[in-house]
């Protein structure tokens, strides 16, 4: 046993300088070893480094047939008139129950976060739960925010466990297969962001470079088409910490959620055009089709009266584009 | 010497018979003060062997209670608390409070301080690695909290990703490497207060040869030359006599003052460590849980866990603690400790039951209010019962181990100094007899 020796007290020097220097040497790699894993890793256990195999599925799952064939624009279409709560509907359980439950993110900035100044989630995303909870009860503040990951959003959203999520989510034929989707409220696109002085210029430069996204998410498993080596991170926040202490070569995901994070580090830049469409929607479970119709009618007024606008110039700033096209199916 | 020399031709003349039997006994003689004189030898040896062997393991336990000691329980205390301080802090937003950013920076002085000091003590033993993991981790873990901070008195969110990487670093490396160095030296107290208070057998023994030896040859020269006393046999066994009353009430001492540095100083001590740290780490879950809006995730199960871990009740830590501390300094405080343990879990589950209804501000509000009846207030009132009573266990600790070392005080040179005059008197005493045969 060790305490012997310190027991006895008698050590030999040169030994014990050279286990100083094996010490030394543990410790370093140990620390080392820590910096190097995705944050998430550590602090939820999750995911490692996403195998190709796995990247694939999710492709092939994309593209499955029944995929291709659907339309991510096209929505339920709402009733006439002004959203109301239909007594029996949806909305109404949700009014008796006194504030809606959403899921959302925290930490895409200017879309959906944790502002540390007042502790409130804003952003562009959380506008548009704001317009529905006034919708429901007349007061923009109830709701209860339940912050998900990018993979827990499906689950939740079937689950029950949150009513509506808005979290920078695409709405894709794969997704439409478990959820469904209000219309689409935003459209972004897939680009990269680097720090100043990367050899990346654009998708093309990402091949066996380590690129970081969020597990579940369609930035990641795109990634694998381009032959980069994918680091899952919990949140785009935890990909800019990675960023930053030179874990990873480069970010991808939409720019909505790019430019947030460049907005937070002045290092911090986006190359390379747009290389996907990000039609973004807002998640209902498919057993309340009712409330997929009263989140439109919702959409449609704010598009109609100019909150849309006003809140996307809030948030995002000017020139404010059109509202994204609007399709409706059944 | 010189004048029985002259007269030595006239002796065999006396009686052959007495030749003989002079020469015998004087053979006799010889070999029983070479008898005598290893005996008394092995008994300075033996006996200043063990006092040595109790002395340095007496030094082990006094110098786990010195101040400047590898005390580990203080570097998981403190980094535990930075890491639940830092969590507590982040809820008030991008401006924390002072009294939350002193506690904290206290915290990481304190840990750095005992860092340093468990490093010197350490030496080669086997706590140096897991210690190097530690004084290699520290600084990383406040450059990220310090990130964390500057980029939420930015309006970051980039702030929490920083504080989630800082807690994850102090979770999975910092706070397990601080576990291993407690548990050595855990493991290093209990063996060097087993040695202190353990029995010397070896110089019981020798004790007991010696004794058998003195009284013999006392009781055979008596018979032999009719003198019913041999003083320097005499001196001899008084000397022994003394040395070994002096080690055996000497020994006694110091075991009781150890046994009770042990049942009223370092266990209860350790009980309530165990206690408060288990304490700390379901207060940092409650603020996580919090500032990752997450709800009943992860890191309230981990409360949950730690609220059963820690009791009161059969077998937790709490109640283990109370019923150590039972009767020492700081057995007051471990009570009250176990009874302000509830009132906190009734606050949390008021603060989970606001959160889950939706009011999350609410729920932040009555999670960091430090009023007797909200969060961060009840959850102080327990963590100061368990420190104070820590510290007083710590004291009668460091004051019974001193006594124990205190009573050893020179003994060992005092077994030497009494074993050479047994050595003297025993010489002295068979020389003047040998004289006789000359």
């Amino acid at each position: 046993m060790g305490n012997l020796t310190t027991a006895s007290g008698v050590p030999v020097r040169p030994r014990q300088r050279l286990s100083r220097t094996a010490v030394a040497s543990v410790a370093t790699a140990a620390v080392l070893s820590w910096l190097a894993t995705p944050v998430q890793a550590t602090s939820a256990g999750g995911a490692q480094v996403v195998t190709s195999a796995h990247a694939a599925h999710v492709t092939a799952r994309d593209g499955s047939a029944a995929a291709t064939q659907c339309d991510p624009y096209a929505s339920l279409q709402p009733p006439p008139g002004p959203p109301t709560v239909t007594p029996g509907s949806f909305m109404a359980t949700v009014r008796a129950r006194g504030y809606l439950i959403a899921g959302v993110d925290q930490n895409s900035y200017r879309l959906e976060y944790l502002n540390p100044r007042d502790g409130q989630i804003e952003g562009f995303d959380i506008d548009m739960l704001h317009a529905i909870a006034a919708a429901i009860f007349g007061d923009p503040s109830k709701i209860k925010y339940v912050a998900t990951t990018n993979a827990q959003r499906e689950p939740f959203v079937e689950s029950g466990r949150v009513d509506i999520v808005a979290h920078t989510m695409t709405i894709t034929c794969a997704r439409l297969q478990d959820v469904d989707f209000s219309t689409v409220y935003f459209d972004a696109g897939q680009q990269i962001l680097v720090e100043d002085g990367s050899p990346i210029h654009g998708v093309q430069d990402i091949a066996q470079r380590r690129v970081c996204a969020a597990p579940g998410s369609t930035s990641l498993a795109r990634l694998s088409q381009y032959h980069a080596i994918q680091v899952p991170a919990q949140s785009y926040t935890d990909c800019l910490v990675l960023l930053q202490q030179g874990q990873v070569d480069a970010i991808s995901t939409d720019n909505s959620i790019l430019e947030g994070l460049a907005a937070q580090d002045p290092y911090a830049r986006i190359v390379g055009t747009t290389f996907s469409d990000e039609p973004y929607g807002l998640a209902i479970s498919k057993q309340h089709p009712d409330f997929v119709r009263f989140v439109n009618a919702v959409l449609a007024q704010m598009r109609a009266d100019g909150q849309w606008a006003a809140s996307y110039e809030s948030w995002l700033g000017s020139p404010v584009p059109p509202p994204p096209s609007v399709r409706y199916q059944g | 010497m010189t004048a029985g020399a002259a007269v030595a031709p006239v002796r065999p003349v006396r009686s052959l018979r007495g030749t003989v039997t002079a020469g015998t006994t004087h053979a006799r003689l010889r070999v029983l003060l070479m008898a005598l004189l290893v005996v008394t030898a092995l008994w300075g040896g033996v006996a200043a062997w063990s006092v040595a062997g109790h002395a340095s393991a007496a030094a082990n336990v006094r110098a786990a209670s010195e101040p400047l000691s590898l005390d580990a329980q203080r570097i998981y205390r403190s980094l535990s608390d930075a890491d639940a301080t830092e969590a507590a802090a982040f809820l008030h937003g991008g401006q924390e409070t002072l009294p939350l950013r002193r506690q904290y920076q206290g915290d990481i002085a304190q840990a750095a301080r005992e860092l340093e000091a468990a490093t010197a003590a350490a030496g080669g033993s086997s706590a140096g690695p897991q210690l190097a993991i530690l004084s290699a981790a520290l600084p990383v873990y406040t450059g990220l909290v310090e990130t964390a901070r500057t980029d939420n008195r930015l309006g970051y969110p980039l702030g929490a990703a920083y504080l989630r990487e800082a807690s994850g670093l102090m979770r999975a490396t910092m706070l397990p490497a601080a576990r291993a160095v407690y548990a050595h030296e855990n493991a290093q107290l209990a063996a060097a207060d087993q040695q202190a208070t353990a029995l010397p057998y070896a110089a019981f023994v020798v004790a007991i040869i010696a004794a058998i030896l003195l009284l013999a040859a006392q009781r055979w020269l008596a018979r032999r030359t009719h003198r019913v006393i041999n003083p320097g046999l005499l001196v001899a066994s008084l000397a022994g006599l003394a040395s070994l009353i002096w080690l055996v009430s000497a020994l006694t001492v110091a075991s009781v003052q150890f046994s009770s540095a042990r049942d009223h100083g370092s266990a209860p001590v350790e009980a309530l460590a165990r206690a408060d740290i288990a304490a700390l780490q379901a207060h940092a879950d409650e603020s996580l849980t919090l500032i990752d809006r997450s709800g009943d995730d992860t890191n309230q199960e981990n409360f949950v866990f730690l609220e059963k871990h820690l009791g009161p009740g059969q077998g937790s830590l709490l109640s283990t603690a109370e019923t150590t501390a039972a009767g020492s300094a700081g057995g007051r405080l471990a009570a009250a400790a176990a009874q302000s343990a509830q009132p906190w879990y009734a606050v949390h589950r008021k603060v989970r039951a606001l959160d889950g209804a939706g009011s999350y501000t609410a729920a932040v509000g009555l999670a960091i209010g430090t009023g007797p009846t909200q969060s961060g207030g009840s959850f102080t009132r327990l963590d100061s019962d368990l420190t104070g009573a820590m510290a007083a266990d710590q004291a009668s600790f460091r004051s019974a181990a001193q006594a124990g070392q205190g009573a050893l005080a020179g003994l060992e040179a005092g077994v030497i100094v009494l074993s050479l005059i047994m050595a003297a008197g025993c010489t002295w005493g068979i020389s003047r007899r040998l004289a006789e045969y000359r």
